[in-house]
């Protein structure tokens, strides 16, 4: 268990294979209680490669429980309780080019088509004619594409397939598909639930689809037929889904033009629309607050009905966004994968917690694993598994991280009342404010004048125990030891200089001789390499028995000049030892 | 063993022993102290616990007074108000539950460095259970993961075990009762 300082130790690390070969995105993700025996799985559609690979994943605990091969890559995968059956086991349903394939107990059970569109009659006619010969290949794209031009239905996939070869492959490509009709498919781009009657957590759900051709459908689970179809003015990319079927719900997506348009009951045109200034790359609905992430590397917060309540600015590119939900501690944030390898924490636009990844990470899910309520898992760009589960104990603090006043300021001072003789000062104050300015400052120049003089007067007489001089930066302390009549002082001199030596100095001492007397009053100094402490030691007898004590004067001298470097006044202690005797 | 002790032993009054029986959720204690009672009185059914349960069996010496703490995340603070009369503790581990032993070993921790627990030299029992599962881990890898070899304090024993049938489970409790024992002479 290692814990990362940014995250505070919030999570444990319960499992982490690099190698999961597990690339997927935060759509085709999710957890559901497959077996029914109150252990929640990870259901991961697997994108393998992008073109081969592609795999209906189970995880239990860290172990692969089962892979089952898709057809055509996912979109985007839901768990949900199709029936009332017992036991509750939901079913899987992926969505994969028009398909949705629907899983029940891992093994394939339906497969829902989303309806043919309309067929251009033009184009109808033209391939009609090249079926029974009339027309060749380079005719055939001539026509078609007058008809792309023009007309108000677009062309089905085979004709705009036709149109991309070259002139060389054509013949072939019309040899072999002349003769099945035209249909012209859509595809899926988002997939959702959508609870029909009631909220419970295992009710019957609907599922929810967007479609590449700006539609929305909401399919009855049992019948798998189209309930309600609504249509949206751009071809959707992400969507989240809220409310019941019968009751109310509304549907928030995001579109590919740029906005996002929040579609409700009762109306199959979108409500609301909120048009954004950047794409929007994630989508997460947290209690009443819609929240995208931006491609300008923005996070934003809208009211359901579309006003803008903040925006926050990201360190980095937004990569996914999932809801952290804790109904049974009442938490709700959005978790957000960010390109520099974090994953930030938000509850509202404060930010929670940072938790680093060894990899950039492209998917996350949040929800019960296993049997643990607050797992998150992740997936990585070099298809790694991430498993970490909340700390019983974590606590999330929410700490205000945008900047505005401070919490004190709005905290009203308790100001005493003026009292007769505060008015009369102030009165005064006010009438006579040149006067006293001017006394102020004559006061404070005169004092500046009175400390400068002082100051000279020690530079010059060296009383200082620094040495002023530049070429001999000296520094010194005394110390006196005993308790007499013989004492032992002590000089501790330093070279404060960077790197010069300092040569030819001596120490002399002035003092009273009827009252001291000291072994050698004048002694030369080594040289004093830079930064070392010299300590010289001298002793002093004190002749006086009549218990007074006088000051030292300590000297240090250099060759060639008369006046001292340093000065120091030791002042004696009062000699303990004679009054003894 | 003193003479009294001896003496009611022979009178058949046995020394009470509370003992605390901690683990995760569906790691098994229900069903170990079921195991360990007398077989007319075990239940049939064993269902998550709520809050905790006290139940009562006797061994060769002693009569342990079990509390059977629910293991369940949200009841999980309740086991600190019982740490103060326990004077033993069965820690129960589900072996084939890898990945929440980072779980298992951080309630451990909370455990041991609680204050009431901290400083007393209570025996700790280590039951790997689920031994049965076919990808469990070995007893050896249990400690390994759970650190136990950093327990310096207190005497510890671990044990693998198979609740359903009760193996593994009478080693342990022998070992429990020799500690208890000897803290007492």
């Amino acid at each position: 268990m290692s814990e990362s300082g940014s995250d505070g130790g919030k999570w444990l690390d319960a499992h982490y294979d690099p190698v999961a070969s597990l690339y997927t995105f935060s759509s085709c993700v999710d957890l559901a209680d497959l077996s029914g025996d109150g252990e929640s799985r990870l259901v991961v559609g697997d994108l393998g490669s992008g073109s081969s690979g592609m795999k209906l994943k189970v995880f239990r605990g860290t172990a692969l429980m089962s892979e089952s091969t898709l057809l055509d890559l996912p979109a985007g995968l839901v768990a949900f309780f199709m029936d009332l059956h017992e036991p509750r086991i939901p079913a899987v349903a992926v969505a994969s080019g028009p398909c949705i394939y629907v899983y029940k107990n891992l093994r394939p059970y339906f497969k829902f088509t989303l309806p043919s569109l309309e067929v251009n009659t033009l184009e109808q006619d033209v391939w009609q004619q090249v079926r029974e010969g009339q027309i060749d290949p380079p005719t055939l794209k001539e026509m078609l594409e007058s008809i792309r031009m023009k007309a108000d239905v677009p062309l089905s996939v085979r004709s705009l397939r036709f149109l991309s070869l070259d002139t060389s492959d054509m013949g072939e490509y019309v040899q072999l598909h002349k003769q099945q009709p035209i249909r012209r498919q859509t595809v899926i781009t988002c997939i959702g639930t959508l609870k029909k009657s009631t909220a419970d957590e295992d009710g019957v759900s609907c599922l929810v689809i967007g479609t590449e051709c700006s539609d929305v459908y909401i399919l009855d689970p049992e019948a798998f037929i189209v309930l309600y179809k609504m249509s949206l003015p751009a071809a959707p990319t992400l969507m989240d889904v809220t409310g019941q079927y019968d009751v109310e719900f509304r549907i928030t997506v995001a579109c590919r033009n740029g906005n996002i348009y929040i579609l409700r009951r009762e109306s199959d045109k979108p409500k609301y629309c909120i048009e954004l200034a950047s794409h929007p790359v994630g989508l997460v609905r947290v209690g009443k607050i819609v929240v995208v992430g931006c491609a300008d590397e923005s996070l934003q917060g809208f009211t359901q009905k579309g006003k803008k309540l903040w925006r926050i600015v990201l360190p980095a590119p937004i990569i996914t966004m999932a809801a952290m939900d804790l109904p049974t501690r009442g938490f709700q944030a959005v978790l957000v994968g960010l390109a520099n390898c974090e994953v930030q924490l938000y509850r509202e636009k404060n930010l929670l917690s940072t938790i680093k990844t060894p990899d950039v990470v492209t998917s996350i899910c949040f929800g019960r694993y296993g049997r643990e309520d607050g797992t998150l898992i992740m997936t990585t760009k070099g298809g790694g598994l991430m498993v970490k589960i909340l700390k019983r104990t974590a606590v999330f603090d929410d700490r205000d991280s945008s900047a505005g006043p401070p919490l004190a300021q709005s905290v009203r001072l308790n100001v005493p009342k003026k009292t007769k003789l505060y008015v009369d000062q102030t009165l005064r104050e006010r009438e006579n404010g040149l006067a006293m300015h001017r006394a102020f400052q004559m006061d404070l120049s005169r004092l500046r004048l009175a400390a400068a003089k002082a100051y000279v007067k020690a530079l010059e007489s060296s009383l200082t125990p620094m040495s002023s001089s530049l070429t001999e930066p000296l520094k010194m302390n005394a110390v006196v030891q005993g308790l007499g009549p013989s004492f032992k002082l002590t000089l501790n001199v330093q070279n404060t200089a960077a790197c010069r030596p300092v040569m030819n100095l001596a120490v002399s001492f002035l003092y009273d001789e009827n009252l001291y007397r000291m072994r050698n009053p004048y002694m030369r100094i080594p040289l004093l390499v830079p930064g070392l402490i010299y300590p010289i030691e001298t002793f002093v007898e004190c002749t006086s028995d009549r218990g007074i004590s006088d000051i030292i004067k300590v000297f240090i001298l250099t060759k060639g000049r008369s006046s001292p470097l340093l000065t120091a006044h030791i002042n004696m202690p009062v000699s303990e030892g004679l009054t003894l005797n | 063993m003193g003479l009294f002790d001896k003496l009611a032993g022979w009178l058949g009054l046995k020394k009470e022993v509370n003992v605390l029986c901690l683990g995760l959720d569906n790691s098994g204690k229900t069903t170990i102290i079921n195991q360990l009672k007398p077989t007319n009185a075990q239940a049939q059914d064993i269902v998550p616990t709520i809050g905790f349960s006290i139940e009562k069996f006797k061994t060769s010496s002693l009569s342990f007074t079990v509390f059977d703490m629910s293991g369940q995340g949200r009841y999980r603070n309740l086991w600190e108000h019982y740490y103060k009369e326990g004077q033993a503790i069965i820690f129960v581990i589900d072996s084939a539950d890898k990945l929440r032993m980072v779980v298992a070993k951080e309630e451990l921790d909370t455990l041991l460095n609680h204050p009431d627990i901290k400083h007393r030299r209570i025996p700790i029992l280590f039951f790997a259970n689920k031994m049965d599962v076919r990808d469990a881990l070995s007893s050896v890898k249990v400690s390994q993961l759970l650190c136990l070899e950093n327990i310096k304090d207190k005497p510890w024993h671990i044990c693998a075990t198979n609740a359903l049938k009760g193996e593994g489970l009478q080693e342990g409790v022998d070992w429990l009762q020799d500690q208890i024992k000897t803290m007492r002479t």
